[in-house]
């Protein structure tokens, strides 16, 4: 049997192609992108990086109508992108498997918000499946294509961070490891054409939904029947139990039979915690097998309920007259590590040596180290300007969130996808700013859903500034390509959008296109972007540093002698400008670090003396003297 | 964790089965790397998981998280056993700390357990934020260590200390072809605490490295297991 380490989203992606699946779309999103990254490697897969996670979703679903079975993943601000065909999908039923991955981030290790997808699946009744390691990612997906298509329903894996991106051994199906062309060829179904199945006029619509109520009713039979089975949820009784639940020492000298309801991540952090208890695992989280629940139940004298952020599972034991405890110990927020499920076990009255003290997992004191914008970053010379300006700024999702942090410190409001183009709009017709205000947006964020709020801008007529980062890739997620690129996902050769087109198209009037490592040109474009009457574009066209390649450069140097420590080009950030032991005036002169200076430049415009200039015009210099 | 899994900890074990003997009743070994993003902290995580699955142990790894690669602090966590549960290591519980960046190293020193062992190495990578002079880059960090700073009730009695092993792996990698690989400089450090054989790190070193630059590569595990022990 062969074993592999393998991420839970390379085990998704893995037990997927093994499940036969033929077609793959998704918008980069952390911690879900590796899914899709992966698949994209397969033999007989066509994936694709989507213009936004409901374009996503409908690749996918209008696939699994097709007969294929297809795949579509994303975060879960993503989700709330595709919430529409996500949940219209549920009516009609798909005909091809359709496996809809579901990555939250408690925690927000990337994220915007930490909420509970779980309540996606309840909302549109769709059937939940949640696995726990790498090894369950891998089977759970295939059971979730099989369930599509018993069901005629799209499937939801939801993975948390923790499940996503941690690594486990995965013994891999033998039939099928090793040759990675010995999938069998997956079986494309008849294409639907049916009307009623697949137009949602209330006509329609109306019945749907009642098939769909029946259904799920018949998808909490089967919840319960498997795990009764013990396939999607399995019982682990206590150390040393026998058949019953072992009884734990309390800290008030007593003892308790506790019994602990959970899934996925959670599961695993609880058994971490508190290795005797009995453990009901949950697979299956929507609809929940209440009944097999009811039996756990019975069979100890403390049920808790351990699982990330809502109380979701509680509410619903609550609701079906099942005591147990959950939030009250557990927080509701955060990622639920060993150390805070066994934090809680301990205030609920466990006696519990290994977590009984608070201890610290690192010195908070030493100097913090959050990431920065990459030496020569094209969204540097922008930002900068943008700050000296003293605008107010209404970013996106993008890397050039990381100038909200010092040292630029310069961004004021970066909420979610396509955000700042409209919310620029409204900030402007409730009066704007004295300095003035501008909408910061990315390449990709603009092709996501930028588009209709700049369109809405023209049509109102709304004077707003909008400045698009164009660094020519996904960059904040790995280096994902978009249609700016020349290639897809799949490698094919593609036409590269024509950014500045659209914006023609849409019927912008001021369009200038501006070189980020111009610092005079940042500030004159961003001057004249203001003083227009209407809506105005500004288009930045240096490639990201890292993707697709790394960016090198010829590295500038400081002459000692004339740096007089202003300051200035520490202002811009940059990790390659460091500070020298000589001081001027009470102020550190500055270095900079030839191995990764990439030559941008900006330093250099910023100096007042003059002091920087390129390696090579410094060491010419020197000779002649 | 407790303290029998640190008295086998140091065996340079080469016959077969050692490991399997060392982790035998439940043992876990958690080994923490750190460092900053674009250091190689990631590919040291996956060699040091590699080599406890081809010894044929249980492994978990989490994977960093976040933006590693814009030079942010990033860690992985790789746990050892028969069995293990948990991919994340809880706080003091850290039995091997390798860290790429000294300050970093003493970050995470709170979170090493006592009679633990602590492979730092002496690069000093200066944050932006310090460069500004808003904070104080501790430039000391490794004389810190050393003395037990940084964790919780440090020089108290009953309290066993950690064994700070200092190493200068990017002048380690240069001496054998270059600073690039001083990442497996430390991994071969950090090898001699752990009960695989020499041959188990290489199988996995050659699985995680460019083929041309193998020999370089396992050049530096040999000169890594010199300084490490």
């Amino acid at each position: 049997m062969d074993k592999v380490l393998m991420l839970g989203n390379e085990a998704i992606a893995r037990g997927a192609w093994e499940a036969g699946v033929q077609v793959a779309a998704a918008y980069p999103g952390t911690p879900s992108t590796e899914i899709v990254t992966n698949l994209a490697g397969y033999d007989g897969v066509y994936a694709e990086w989507s213009t936004n996670e409901k374009v996503a979703y409908e690749v996918a679903f209008g696939a699994a109508m097709g007969g294929a079975r297809a795949l579509t993943a994303m975060k879960s601000a993503g989700a709330s992108v595709a919430a529409d065909p996500l949940i219209s999908s549920v009516y009609t039923g798909i005909n091809g498997g359709l496996v809809v991955c579901l990555a939250g981030d408690p925690g927000m290790a990337s994220g915007m918000t930490e909420q509970d997808d779980r309540y996606f699946g309840r909302m549109s009744s769709m059937p939940m499946l949640e696995p726990a390691d790498s090894q369950e990612c891998y089977e759970y997906v295939k059971l979730a294509f099989d369930l599509s298509e018993d069901f005629d329903v799209p499937v939801m894996v939801r993975l948390s961070i923790q499940t996503a991106h941690q690594k486990s051994i995965v013994r891999l199906d033998e039939t099928m490891s090793g040759d990675e062309a010995g999938r069998p060829a997956p079986e494309r179904k008849p294409p639907d054409r049916k009307t009623e199945k697949y137009c949602l006029l209330p006509r329609f619509s109306r019945p749907l939904h009642l098939s769909l109520l029946e259904r799920v009713e018949r998808l909490r039979e089967f919840s319960e029947r498997s795990a009764e089975e013990g396939v999607l949820a399995f019982v682990e009784p206590g150390a040393g139990a026998g058949a019953g639940s072992a009884a734990l020492p309390l800290r008030d000298g007593g003892t308790a039979r506790i019994g602990v309801v959970t899934a996925g991540a959670a599961y695993i952090s609880a058994r971490e915690a508190l290795p005797g208890a009995s453990f009901l695992k949950l697979g299956m989280i929507h609809p929940l097998p209440v009944a097999a629940i009811r039996r756990f139940a019975a069979g100890v004298d403390r049920l808790f309920v351990v699982e990330e952020l809502e109380p979701y599972l509680e509410e619903q034991l609550l609701a079906a007259g099942i005591a147990c405890e959950g939030k009250r110990w557990f927080p509701q927020w955060g990622e639920l590590t060993p150390v805070r499920v066994g934090r809680g076990f301990f205030a609920a009255g466990l006696d519990l040596p290994r977590w009984a003290q608070e201890k610290a997992a690192e010195d908070v004191s030493i100097i913090p180290r959050p990431p920065v914008l990459c030496t020569g970053c094209p969204h540097r010379g922008m930002a900068t300007a943008m700050k000296k300006l003293d605008l107010d700024v209404h970013g996106d999702i993008g890397c050039y969130d990381l100038t909200t942090l010092p040292p630029v410190s310069h961004m004021h409001s970066a909420v979610e996808m396509g955000a700042s183009i409209p919310m620029e709009q409204g900030f402007t017709r409730a009066g704007g700013s004295e300095t003035g205000s501008v909408a910061v947006i990315g390449d990709s964020t603009f092709l996501h859903s930028g588009l209709t709020g700049l369109l809405n801008a023209v049509h109102q007529r709304t004077n707003v500034t909008v400045l698009i980062q164009d660094n020519s890739i996904t960059a904040m997620t790995g280096g994902q390509t978009n249609p700016g690129n020349e290639k897809t996902l799949a490698g094919a050769e593609t036409k590269p959008v024509d950014i500045a087109g659209i914006c023609r198209a849409l019927g912008v009037e001021h369009i200038e296109t501006v070189d980020p490592y111009d610092y005079q040109a940042c500030l004159d474009a961003l001057k004249a972007g203001l003083a227009f009457d209407g809506p105005a574009v500004l288009i930045t066209n240096r490639p990201c540093m890292l993707f697709p390649r790394k960016v090198g450069g010829d590295a500038y140097v400081v002459d000692e002698e004339l740096c007089n420590a202003c300051q200035q080009c520490m202002k811009l950030g940059c990790p390659s400008l460091s500070h020298t032991e000589v001081t001027w005036k009470n102020r550190h002169k500055v270095a900079i670090d030839v191995e990764t200076c990439t030559g941008c430049s900006l330093c250099a415009q910023l100096c007042k003396p003059g002091a920087i200039a390129p390696a090579a015009t410094a060491a010419t210099k020197a000779g002649d003297a | 964790m407790s303290a029998e899994k640190q008295t086998a900890g140091a065996a340079q074990a080469d016959a077969a089965g050692a490991a399997r003997a060392h982790y035998a009743g439940g043992v876990v070994d958690d080994v923490m790397v750190v460092g900053v993003g674009g250091q190689g902290v990631i590919m040291a995580a996956a060699i040091i998981a590699d080599t406890a699955m081809l010894g044929g142990l249980d492994v978990k790894l989490s994977e960093t998280r976040g933006m590693s690669q814009r030079g942010g602090s990033v860690s992985s966590h790789i746990r050892i056993g028969e069995t293990v549960v948990a991919p994340s290591i809880s706080p003091g519980e850290v039995d091997y700390l390798l860290a790429f960046e000294s300050a970093e190293g003493l970050r995470l020193a709170p979170s090493v357990v006592p009679g633990g062992v602590a492979i730092v190495n002496l690069q000093q990578i200066v944050p932006p934020l310090a460069s500004q002079g808003e904070y104080e880059y501790p430039f000391d960090a490794v004389a810190r260590m050393k003395a037990g700073g940084g964790r919780d009730g440090a020089g108290q009695a009953g309290d066993a200390g950690y064994r700070v092993v200092a190493v200068d792996g990017n002048a380690v990698g240069e001496r054998v072809g270059s600073v690039k690989v001083a990442g497996v400089v430390l991994v071969g450090a950090l090898s001699t605490h752990l009960p695989f054989s020499a041959g188990t790190w290489e199988k996995a070193i050659a699985a995680n490295v460019p083929a041309s630059f193998l020999d370089m590569n396992l050049a530096a595990f040999a000169a890594g297991r010199e300084v490490g022990a």
